[in-house]
């Protein structure tokens, strides 16, 4: 803790800060939601919570012969009392979790890499920390976090721990007891973001050349523009991805992508980012006043209000014209552009002998 | 923004590199917002902000850019390197450790850096007084012998940020105006406000000059 004199005037915090929190537990920070959400009448609510838990009842049939009806039920939005169940059902954490009685405290009970569990402590006050459980040091969401961190760095010590796991973790304590949480963050770093963490960050590399891929596709004049401005996708994906858009999205809206990529998978956060992307720079005037790399960037990562609502992300996201194929299409394209880059790297090492080497930019 | 703030001489870009947790991203919000945040998230990716001052009679806006600082993320790293023209090494006076990686820091500097960018060694929260693991006398002798500058920052309590990135900036400033009052065929000092960022290339000849700083 600072010795130094810390008068007002010279710290300040980034966000107004309320004294009380909004209904989902925060006290600031742009994820809070001062508006009432559009009520849903009491009985629509009841209904729609009936038609889960009956689902859920009957998990394995559902899933084994009608997924459609899950995928739909998710695209129209989890009902909040339902969803930490659903989404343990949904991510298969109640497979694992059966599958693994006790391992969670087992894995707790030792002590793991001194280097990671170094760097867990360094991150776990840093995450949503405007919310009522990550508020201080005291509060039990830092302690569980550190758990879940630690637990996971020892279950798969390839992957240890990432800084862009944390958000990941946290989020999902805000919704489920810290050993449902810890299974669905298994499933979600080893399944849906498979990978994902190892040290090289190669499936975020390949990702982003998916993306461009992608982009090039859906909206063409805008993929133009950001390759004349040199705006490599690593500049603005990444914490969109790495972190699955814990950070980016508004409240109701994360919990609406949540429910999606619970369903469908990482193709959700690449049709999401593909909605980002478009809306934002859409508009012939708005790619006008962006003459340069910063000014682009700054729109892609301050994305007006009404792109990011929860409507306007679900609907265009369904809107867009992209199937599983097309995912696969840019997959293997982007596997062979990479292969070729490598072989030229090491032709380049091996060639050239103490060169200076730089990367290039892919094009 | 006003139409001051966008009109501008010289347009630099720094880089803040260092270890993860050793203040980066308060120096950034310290210079360019003048805030702290004592609550401030782990930076996941690229942040980067602007802001300008005079030199000489001159603007240059500072483009600022921040990103991770675990060793990982170094796989991603590249673009961000790219045109930046100064660097602020950044560790932690009271993480010994932060201290011992500027070594790596700076091999990746070399590695993906223009050879000819302007480095400062800052070791920050020089409030945690009573905290100290790296002496001061320590880290000035590692920055000369190695051709860097070096100050020590508090982005809490605001010590030395100002007079950090005013150093760089001057000295940046200073390189680019002796290379064009060497070669002056290539243009006016001053230049219009919609100028492009100066990107100082690598020497590609064989006559490797040395910085007039070295």
């Amino acid at each position: 803790m600072a010795t130094a004199p810390r008068s007002l005037d010279t710290i300040s915090l980034c966000s107004t800060v309320s004294s009380c929190p909004d209904r989902n537990g925060f006290y600031g920070g742009f994820q809070r939601t001062d508006k009432p959400k559009e009520p849903l009448s009491k009985a629509q609510i009841i209904a729609r919570e009936k038609k889960w838990l009956y689902m859920i009842d009957n998990w394995s049939i559902y899933m084994s012969k009608n997924y459609k009806k899950i995928r739909d039920r998710c695209r129209k939005g989890i009902p909040k009392s339902v969803r930490p169940k659903a989404w343990f059902y949904l991510s298969g954490a109640y497979l694992l979790k059966k599958k693994n009685p006790n391992v969670y405290n087992e894995l707790l009970e030792k002590p793991g890499n001194p280097t990671t569990i170094e760097e867990i402590k360094k991150d776990k006050h840093r995450q949503f920390p405007f919310h009522e459980m990550f508020l201080d040091e005291q509060k039990v969401g830092q302690i569980e976090l550190f758990n879940v961190l630690k637990a996971y760095s020892i279950y798969n010590p390839k992957v240890g721990f990432c800084q862009a796991q944390a958000p990941i973790a946290a989020f999902l304590l805000m919704h489920l007891p810290a050993e449902d949480a810890f299974w669905v963050f298994v499933s979600v770093c080893d399944v849906y973001l498979q990978d994902y963490f190892i040290p090289g960050l190669e499936v975020i590399q390949n990702d982003a050349g998916i993306l461009e891929g992608l982009l090039k596709k859906t909206c063409p004049p805008v993929y133009r523009h950001l390759q004349k401005h040199k705006v490599e996708p690593l500049l603005y994906m990444t914490d969109w991805f790495l972190c699955a858009m814990t950070r980016t999205l508004p409240w109701e809206t994360l919990l609406r992508v949540w429910d999606c990529f619970l369903a469908e998978g990482i193709r959700v956060i690449f049709k999401v980012a593909l909605v980002i992307i478009g809306a934002s720079l859409s508009r012939h005037k708005v790619r006008k006043t962006c003459t340069g790399l910063c000014e682009t960037l700054a729109v892609l990562r301050s994305p007006e209000e009404h792109i990011v609502e929860e409507e306007f992300i679900i609907n265009n996201m369904m809107r867009l014209n992209l199937r599983v194929e097309d995912f696969q299409i840019e997959h293997t394209r982007q596997k062979a552009r990479r292969a070729k880059q490598k072989a030229q790297q090491e032709a380049e090492s091996s060639g050239s002998g103490n060169g200076h080497r730089r990367n290039m930019p892919t094009l | 923004m006003g139409a001051r703030e966008d009109e501008y001489d010289y347009l630099f870009k720094v880089v803040l590199i260092g270890d993860s947790g050793v203040g980066k991203s308060n120096l950034l919000s310290r210079f360019t917002r003048n805030e702290f945040n004592l609550e401030s998230k782990s930076t996941i990716g690229v942040e980067f902000a602007t802001r300008s001052i005079e030199v000489d009679g001159k603007t240059i806006k500072a483009q600022i850019w921040d990103t991770a600082g675990q060793e990982r993320y170094r796989a991603i790293t590249s673009a961000y390197y790219r045109g930046a023209v100064g660097a602020l090494l950044v560790y932690d006076i009271a993480k010994h450790l932060t201290y011992e990686n500027v070594e790596r820091w700076l091999r990746e500097l070399r590695d993906h850096a223009d050879q000819n960018i302007v480095i400062m060694l800052v070791g920050n929260k020089s409030d945690l007084r009573h905290l100290r693991s790296v002496p001061t006398d320590e880290a000035k002798l590692f920055a000369e012998r190695n051709g860097l500058s070096f100050i020590e920052t508090s982005a809490l309590d605001s010590t030395n940020v100002e007079t950090a990135f005013q150093n760089i900036l001057t000295e940046i400033y200073r390189i680019v105006s002796q290379k064009q009052i060497r070669d002056p065929p290539e243009g006016d000092v001053i230049r219009p406000s919609n100028v492009e960022p100066i990107d100082v290339k690598p020497t590609v000849t064989a006559d490797v000059r040395k910085q007039c700083c070295q």
